[in-house]
């Protein structure tokens, strides 16, 4: 592989790349506002400008003040160069960090931050700002000019999801070239010339597509914020797990950024992960973290009598085990929504220790919910499971509408579910309501509705698990805060219940279950 | 600070001093364990050294190294020569360091202070045990996987031998006064108790009470 | 023991118990300045040895360092030694200074000598007083502790606290002075000398006050030397040793000024050091309010590392991010240790920093100069009698807060 030098040390380079993505690449950062790996190089912040050591650099004339003159004396100095927009070549000699660099990294980031408001206590971004990052790295002196502010609009309205504050924004573009190339929609530009440059919308338009909150992400400073994050939480507070999105088969790599005081979950943010979902998430993926905190079974449900009582977990297993230890017609329904670990346990404990031998798929069915799948990130199916539960089942499964068949043509005489997805509603699993039905699930849903007895289980942010998309690859997500009070997975829900069945399983923690599971391909990326 | 120190240092010992700085002026050199109370010994009586007086033994705890965790660190000074070195080494979790304390009275303290916080060990001192925390804490509060907040457990009462210490007054021994049978009182009792001590602690709900029990000696209170 | 009726002037041998007598004293102890636990092994009166043994008021002071940023350490450092926080305050700021590699200006550094000598004097006063005290002399200590009071009545002008004031910072101090300061001080300065000389013509000339403290608690050049032993403790033994001439820091080297220095190292000399001690802190303290410019700033311009002015944080973003990044994230010096040390009320007080680049320092560690004096005391007091503990101690002016940290 062709090598530059970057400060002294060898960059190895794939042709035709700049020097900031060959350096990216070693993990080495040249500070940038406007480059971004994920779009097209701009180079108009001009904060990655270097020298590079040529047999005939060009000069710039310049004045500089000579001290012992006491007076500025024409000179000149090396011509600087952007970084992203330089190719690198074998052999070529880079410094980011000689003197002229640092002066010009201090001067641009005076400028950057000449108009720019006094925000910081009420700016999302603190804690997470380039434009601070820098400062502090590259400047660290106040400005010099002493005049007010050019004030642009603020807290403008761009849509359902992004608020745009034109004082805060260094017109690096991100967002203009992001809507251009990732979705395809020219919907944002920039207006005026100068010191009075703004972002503004398409006349008649608003950031109403698919990936707006993508916006907010690449903004590098607090111009634009999401409205769903917007003065929720100081990111200093947050930690991050990594994870993987529940939305859809796609599986895009996520950060599930919680407050650990709290034990809740604040925000995601997509994960770098070349083969999957490259830096990009789609809106509904975004919020789908809302779902982990609303709406939440979090106690046991025993039917009895008429009506649905509510008790505690210890209790709705040992129902659960009362519920299915006569049964010899057990039908399993795995979930395409819970981790391939939940699946597999489900499954070797019903078919292996209790007989089970109609396994049914729940999902989600796209259509009912309004969902559609694109060319960029989202994926017809909205089950990042499914391949997983698939895998684990050994073949093509059934949805919950074949079950209820069964179960209405007397084949089936007990029913574990697991989840809340099923494709149909809880009218269409009416058959069901009169077997013993046992139904872990973190939210209800139609299986909950039918059930005779619900035990809660933890959401992907409060157990560690994997999910296999729906190109093959296993993608492992970690725990991010604790479920509540006493609730486990599905997988440890099951192996209790197993236990109160007379079944002891093998299986205490995860990597017990993941050495026993069969071999999934090997999860790629980041 | 004086770099002339870490010259003869070099002299003397060649590569037994296997590092040495002066950042910001501080002269440092670093040894190894084995080396340490000869280096130390000859920093006090070398002509050219005369470090004297003994200011400071500490330690720093880096967990991630775990080959040598503890880096143990001498600041020392000469009284005539007025210049000051530190000496310091690396000591592994269990291992032991050799003692300084005939070399420098003053040591005594400081090596029992590291014992205490970081659990290093010193061979050669006559009395290691705990300084700052009480005999009975479990664990070494400085090293960095203490948490700060840990509970310890309570320790039952402490016999010291050769000293004669009554134990805790029983129930119906000592002063009269703070000895309230709560679960009595709560559920109604009104104590019979001596005038002056149960107006002060509320004991006596009926001042009247008092009169019967003038002049009498005070009665234990509980039941 | 059954009682002893026999007539002396039988030839039996009186029985008299042989064993040494054990004996408590402390933590809890009206004499025990702070708390210290004295187990003391007695025959008759005498002390035939002792165990001090501190860490009663050990509060976990490093640790907690550990914990937040270098401003931060500031309110901690205060409680070291309480009875002269500024000094603490001084001590930890130039420590991280070093570090960092920080100039503070002029005016700055003339603040710092000022209020750490009004601090000293505070110290001393306080110590003498309340060995005094509990000799019986119980009016020294109360116009001494009424000296005491006019210097924090200065304090509490200066930096809102009479005690502990957390008035230092990394770069400066908190605020700049006041415009009474100078003033102010100087109206005190009488009154103390005051103070002190009417406290030494009622001890100095006493014949209980004399033989309680000539002689007693000895301790000897080279021992002291050896045992670490710094401050009055150390001078009064007869060794010229004060930071402030040896390693001049601040403008100590334009002040002009004495150390005084004992010759017995015993108690009555340590007495004398600290109270020659109050005069000559009150002659720096004279020149020092002489020589302070009355105007210019006190805090280093440097904004990675110092707290820009409020006014600017309000109007500036690059005041905000300073002052956010400072006291978010902490002050970042950089990688590397130092030592720094200070002459403190009880002898040299070392701050030696360890900082692994982050806003959190990885290691404070404080040399407390009063630990170190205190171990010098089993020695001072083996083969003096009980009551003679009172004042020996009283003359170690150990402060728990420093010793236990």
């Amino acid at each position: 592989m062709p090598n530059f030098k970057l400060d002294g040390q060898e960059i190895p380079f794939e042709p035709g790349e700049t020097i900031i993505r060959a350096a990216w690449k070693q993990g080495i950062e040249i500070p940038h506002y406007c480059w971004h790996p994920g779009l097209s190089t701009a180079a108009n912040c001009r904060m990655c400008l270097v020298e590079i050591k040529a047999q005939r650099p060009m000069m710039l004339p310049i004045l500089a003040w000579d001290e012992k003159k006491k007076d500025y004396v024409e000179t000149t100095k090396p011509k600087l160069q952007p970084a992203c927009q330089i190719e690198a070549a074998e052999g070529m000699e880079v410094s980011s960090k000689s003197k002229e660099v640092v002066q010009a990294q201090a001067a641009v980031q005076e400028f950057l931050l000449l108009n720019h408001p006094v925000d910081c206590p009420i700016c999302d971004q603190a804690g997470e700002c380039k434009l601070q990052d820098y400062w502090l790295a590259h400047q660290t002196k106040p400005k010099r000019k002493e005049t007010e502010p050019v004030h642009k609009p603020k807290a403008v309205r761009f849509g359902e999801t992004i608020v745009y504050d034109g004082e805060r924004c260094i017109m690096c573009t991100r967002c203009i070239r992001f809507c251009d190339e990732v979705v395809g929609d020219h919907v944002l530009d920039m207006r005026e010339r100068g010191n009075k440059n703004e972002i503004c919308l398409s006349p008649g338009r608003e950031l109403d597509h698919d990936y707006t909150l993508m916006t907010e992400h690449v903004c590098p400073v607090g111009a634009l914020t999401s409205k769903d994050f917007r003065f929720k939480a100081r990111v200093w507070f947050l930690k991050s797990a990594p994870s993987v999105c529940g939305g859809c088969a796609t599986g895009c790599n996520s950060y599930v950024d919680y407050d650990p005081r709290y034990q809740r979950v604040e925000r995601l943010r997509p994960r770098d992960n070349a083969d999957v979902n490259k830096f990009w998430m789609c809106d509904a993926g975004m919020l789908s973290y809302h779902r982990f905190h609303q709406d939440r079974l979090v106690t046991g449900r025993v039917r009895s009598g008429g009506g649905v009582a509510e008790v505690s977990r210890a209790e709705a297993i040992a129902a659960a085990a009362s519920a299915l230890k006569a049964s010899k017609k057990l039908a399993v329904v795995l979930s395409a929504q819970h981790s391939t670990e939940d699946n597999f346990v489900l499954l070797k404990v019903a078919r292996d220790l209790l007989g089970a031998s109609k396994i049914y798929l729940g999902a989600l069915d796209p259509a009912k919910t309004g969902w559609q799948g694109d060319e960029i990130l989202r994926h017809a199916d909205n089950n990042p499971n499914r391949a997983g539960a698939v895998a684990v089942a050994g073949g093509p499964l059934e949805g919950t509408a074949a079950l209820a068949k069964a179960a209405a043509a007397g084949e089936v005489d007990a029913v574990l579910s697991l989840g809340f997805a099923a494709e149909v509603d809880a009218e269409a699993l009416a058959p069901l309501s009169r077997l013993p039905h046992v139904n872990l699930a973190t939210h209800g849903g139609p299986l909950a509705q039918v059930a005779s007895v619900v035990v809660p289980v933890a959401t992907i942010a409060e157990a560690s698990g994997t999910f296999v998309n729906a190109k093959g690859i296993a993608q492992p997500f970690q725990k991010a805060v604790q479920a509540p009070a006493g609730i486990t997975a599905a997988w440890q829900a099951m192996t209790e219940l197993a236990a109160k069945l007379g079944h002891e399983v093998a299986m205490k923690k995860l990597p017990d279950v993941r050495a026993a599971m069969p071999a999934l391909p090997a999860p790629a990326g980041a | 600070m004086s770099k002339k120190v870490i010259d003869r240092l070099k002299a003397m010992f060649g590569d037994r001093i296997l590092e040495s700085s002066s950042l910001r002026g501080d002269d440092e050199v670093r040894v190894a364990p084995k080396d340490w109370r000869d280096v130390a010994a000859f920093l006090r009586d070398d002509g050219q050294t005369l470090m004297d007086h003994f200011l400071d033994l500490t330690a720093v705890d880096y967990p991630e190294r775990e080959e040598a965790r503890f880096d143990v660190v001498l600041f020392l000074r000469s009284m005539k020569l007025n210049h000051r070195i530190r000496l310091r080494t690396r000591v592994a979790e269990d291992q032991p360091l050799a003692s300084l304390i005939d070399v420098w009275a003053g040591t005594n303290w400081a090596e029992r202070e590291i014992f205490d916080m970081f659990g290093v060990k010193f061979e050669g001192h006559p009395d290691l045990r705990r300084i700052l925390m009480y005999d009975e804490f479990e664990g070494y509060p400085l090293r960095k996987d203490y948490p700060i907040a840990r509970v310890q457990p309570l320790v039952p009462y402490r016999q010291v031998e050769g000293i004669e210490k009554l134990a805790p007054f029983g129930d119906d021994e000592g002063m009269p006064f703070a000895r309230v049978d709560w679960a009595s009182r709560v559920a109604g009792a009104d104590l019979p108790v001596s005038t002056g001590i149960g107006a002060s602690t509320g004991q006596r709900k009926n001042l009247s009470q008092g009169a019967e029990y003038a002049g009498k000696v005070p009665v234990a209170t509980d039941e | 023991m059954e009682p002893n009726y026999e007539d002396l002037s039988d030839d039996r041998e009186l029985e008299l118990p042989a064993e040494p007598m054990r004996i408590n004293m402390g933590p809890s102890h009206p004499a025990m300045h702070g708390t210290i636990r004295m187990v003391l092994e007695l025959d008759g009166e005498t002390v035939v040895d002792l165990d001090v043994q501190p860490g009663y008021l050990h509060r976990g002071f490093e640790k907690s360092c550990e914990r937040g940023t270098y401003n931060q350490c500031f309110p901690y450092v205060d409680r070291l030694n309480y009875v002269s926080p500024m000094l603490n305050n001084v001590g930890f700021a130039l420590a991280v200074e070093k570090l960092c590699d920080l100039k503070v200006p002029e005016r700055g550094q003339w603040y710092r000598m000022a209020l750490g000598e009004l601090a000293r004097i505070c110290d001393h006063l306080t110590c003498n007083s309340a060995s005094a005290m509990e000799l019986g002399a119980f009016t020294p200590f109360l116009w001494c502790i009424k000296a005491r009071d006019y210097l924090w009545d200065i304090l509490e002008q200066e930096t809102g606290a009479r005690l502990t004031h957390s008035f230092g910072r990394v770069g400066g101090m908190a605020k700049p002075p006041t415009d009474m300061f100078k003033e102010s001080t100087l109206a005190v300065l009488p009154a103390i000398e005051e103070a002190l000389a009417e406290s030494e013509l009622l001890l100095l000339k006493n014949r209980i006050f004399l033989d309680r403290t000539q002689g007693i608690g000895k301790l000897s050049a080279e021992r002291a030397i050896a045992l670490g032993v710094t401050g009055p403790l150390l001078r009064s033994t007869g060794v010229d040793y004060d930071v402030r001439k040896t390693n001049p820091y601040l403008f100590y080297k334009d002040v002009d000024f004495d150390v005084p220095v004992g010759h017995d190292g015993d108690n009555f000399d340590r007495f004398m050091c600290r109270f020659e001690e109050v005069r000559q802190s009150i002659k720096i303290l004279r020149q020092v309010l002489d020589k302070m410019p009355t105007s210019g700033p006190v805090d280093c311009p440097d904004l990675r590392y110092v707290l820009p002015q409020k006014e600017a944080v309000y109007d500036t973003i690059e005041a905000t991010i300073a002052h956010f990044k400072i006291v978010m994230e902490g002050l970042k010096p950089p990688k590397g240790e130092v030592y720094s040390f200070t002459e403190g009320g009880n002898g040299e007080l070392g701050f030696y920093i360890v900082s692994d680049g982050s806003g959190t320092p990885y290691r404070v560690r404080v040399r407390p100069p009063c630990f170190f004096n205190l171990q010098a005391a089993r020695e001072m007091l083996v083969g003096d009698m009980v009551a003679d503990i009172v004042p020996t101690f009283g003359s170690v002016n150990m402060i728990g807060g420093e010793c236990d940290r």
